[in-house]
């Protein structure tokens, strides 16, 4: 295989890059300057070097544990569940939690193999034993994510002490209600408030 | 209620009926390139058995729901040795034009559909765009056949006039598949998570089959005592679920039921109960003055065509109501196996009070004078048309 063919290839196995965008990354990337891929190259081999998953939540950080688990103005006794470290960056954008993460690492899909086993849950219970009093689940509005927070509800909810909720669902701010899908504006109707 | 006579009167005040008019159909079943124009009436279409008519018919239905009616895969429908087919009309529609295509390929199994030239996001969202109903010449199979094939007749009625349908029948097909996976693996508290998610959308689904049935019972008699000349007939949603004690919800019944069923559930490792389980009781008086049968075990095959008639035209009423106009009548060969004096209640009914575009095929030439005579004349051979009569 050529040198070309085999870096087209590790591209297109990236999500969201078919073979045609590789090509044009691979070619893009020819056409730089040496040293730009050569701190592509870098940077890619530092992540792989130095980024680990934190012991505590499963977030992804250099440090261990994470920046997030060893930050001592945060609030220990609340937990947000996600789906992926990647979901920790929204979360953060909004400003609006200053709690602890627990990243799961997926979500349930017995059609794909993942049990709870297969996923990082067994460490969330040993983590609600220390004073926890609200456990956030925010897994994704999937078919697949609420299941998992059907799980983690049905296990958590017996613990004493502990509050267990659900990112509401709705209309997304500063979207147009036409252009907003029937799924979705269903939801936001039957999760209206008082005003 | 609805009888057949209040039904034309509510039609002429009703909308000017959705009609197609450019037509093409490339590499579709025995279809090379078929280009036509409709007339506003519609057409009759002639042609021997294995000519393509009911092929026709599976193209325009095609673009109402972008499935064969015939149940066959996207992949089957293709020309053999073609890679891909497509599907193209022009629709006339409140006063306007719409350009709708759909197409399929088979390398990728990808399907596409365009509306004024560009791909929609979601495909569900652009089904029902001018209102069909087909008149299949296998109906009688729709009647007494798999109880797979009367849920699949509720499933695409019912996406089309009860909005979110499709939707929670999405969802409760993908929930459904998650959990008898779980059930297969044997983990209770996996399974039970499932079982939540299957609640609210599988409650949508039966809440709404329960009430179309309900609701059209009535005119599905009528159309029924008409057709056969007085004999009684009546529709049921049979649900999987057993009776309540009391009138509680349509949720409240399917979290009894799942609850009663787990041990079964995880012994057969699949889920026993829900939509995907229920059926479409069709009943009529087979004998004179006798009971009504359940004609899933009883009946001729003519009075089984019987009823599957008057089924279809409750499907175009309801069609009607959601649209606020007369669907495109897809009638495939819809006289054969009926009598004379059948043949020409069943015309009426089809004819009188209503408007919609008519694609009528037949064997041979029939004297059946839809929408005044309106219609074009066609024949039809191996996929390709010989004439305009």
């Amino acid at each position: 295989m050529s040198a070309i063919e085999s870096l087209v290839r590790e591209f297109s196995r990236l999500p969201g890059i078919g073979r045609k965008t590789a090509q044009r990354l691979t070619f893009f990337l020819l056409k730089s300057t040496p040293e730009d891929g050569r701190r592509l190259a870098r940077a890619i081999e530092r992540v792989i070097a130095e980024v680990v998953a934190c012991p505590e939540c499963g977030n992804l950080s250099a440090d261990s544990p994470c920046e997030l688990c060893r930050d001592p103005r945060r609030d220990p006794s609340r937990i947000c569940v996600v789906e992926e470290a990647s979901d920790i960056p929204a979360i953060e954008g909004s400003g609006q939690f200053r709690g602890r993460y627990h990243v799961l690492g997926g979500h349930l899909s017995p059609l794909d193999g993942i049990g709870p086993d297969e996923l990082n849950i067994a460490s969330l219970f040993g983590r609600l034993e220390n004073g926890v009093t609200e456990l956030i689940i925010a897994t994704n509005p999937s078919v697949e994510g609420e299941a998992t927070a059907s799980y983690l509800f049905r296990l958590a909810a017996p613990t004493e002490g502990l509050r267990v909720t659900r990112l509401a669902r709705g209309l997304p701010v500063g979207g147009d209600l036409e252009y907003a899908d029937g799924v979705t504006i269903a939801e936001a109707f039957s999760g209206r408030r008082e005003m | 209620m609805q009888t057949a006579s209040s039904t034309s009167i509510q039609v002429a005040e009703r909308a000017e009926p959705a009609s197609l008019h450019r037509l093409l159909i490339r590499d579709f079943r025995n279809f090379r390139e078929l280009r036509l124009d409709l007339p506003e009436a519609g057409a009759m279409i002639i042609g021997p058995n294995g000519s393509g008519k009911t092929n026709l018919l599976e193209a325009i239905y095609y673009l109402e729901v972008f499935r064969s009616f015939r149940g066959a895969r996207d992949s089957d429908l293709i020309r053999f040795g073609e890679d891909v087919f497509r599907i193209e009309a022009t629709i006339q529609r409140d006063g306007g034009t719409e350009e709708l295509a759909a197409a399929f390929q088979k390398t990728g199994r990808r399907k596409k559909v365009e509306r004024e030239g560009a791909e929609v996001d979601r495909i569900t969202g652009a089904i029902g765009a001018f209102g069909a109903v087909v008149f299949d010449l296998d109906d009688a199979g729709l009647v007494s056949g798999s109880p797979g094939r009367r849920r699949r007749f509720l499933d695409i009625l019912l996406s089309l006039v009860v909005p979110g349908y499709v939707a929670d029948l999405q969802r409760y097909r993908a929930v459904l598949a998650q959990r008898n996976e779980a059930l297969r693996a044997g983990r209770d508290e996996v399974v039970d998570a499932w079982t939540e998610g299957l609640i609210v959308p599988g409650a949508k689904l039966m809440a709404a089959r329960d009430g179309w049935a309900r609701r059209r019972a009535d005119g599905f008699r009528g159309y029924h005592q008409q057709i056969s000349g007085g004999a009684g007939a009546s529709l049921e949603y049979e649900t999987s679920l057993s009776a309540p004690q009391e009138d509680v919800g349509w949720e409240m019944r399917f979290r009894s039921g799942l609850e009663a069923s787990r041990t079964r559930d995880f012994r057969r490792g699949f889920t026993t109960v829900g939509p995907h389980r229920d059926d479409l009781a069709i009943r009529a008086e087979v004998d004179s003055d006798g009971p009504e049968r359940d004609l899933r075990s009883f009946g001729s095959g003519g009075q089984k065509r019987t009823a599957a008639i008057a089924l279809r035209l409750t499907e175009a009423d309801s069609l009607r109501e959601a649209n606020g106009r007369d669907p495109v009548y897809l009638l495939d060969d819809v006289f054969a196996e009926l009598d004379r004096e059948r043949a020409e209640r069943v015309f009426r009914l089809l004819d009188e009070g209503r408007s919609g575009q008519v694609f009528f095929t037949a064997p041979k030439p029939a004297d059946m004078p839809f929408r005044d005579g309106a219609l074009a004349r066609w024949r039809i051979s191996d996929g390709a048309l010989l004439d305009h009569a």
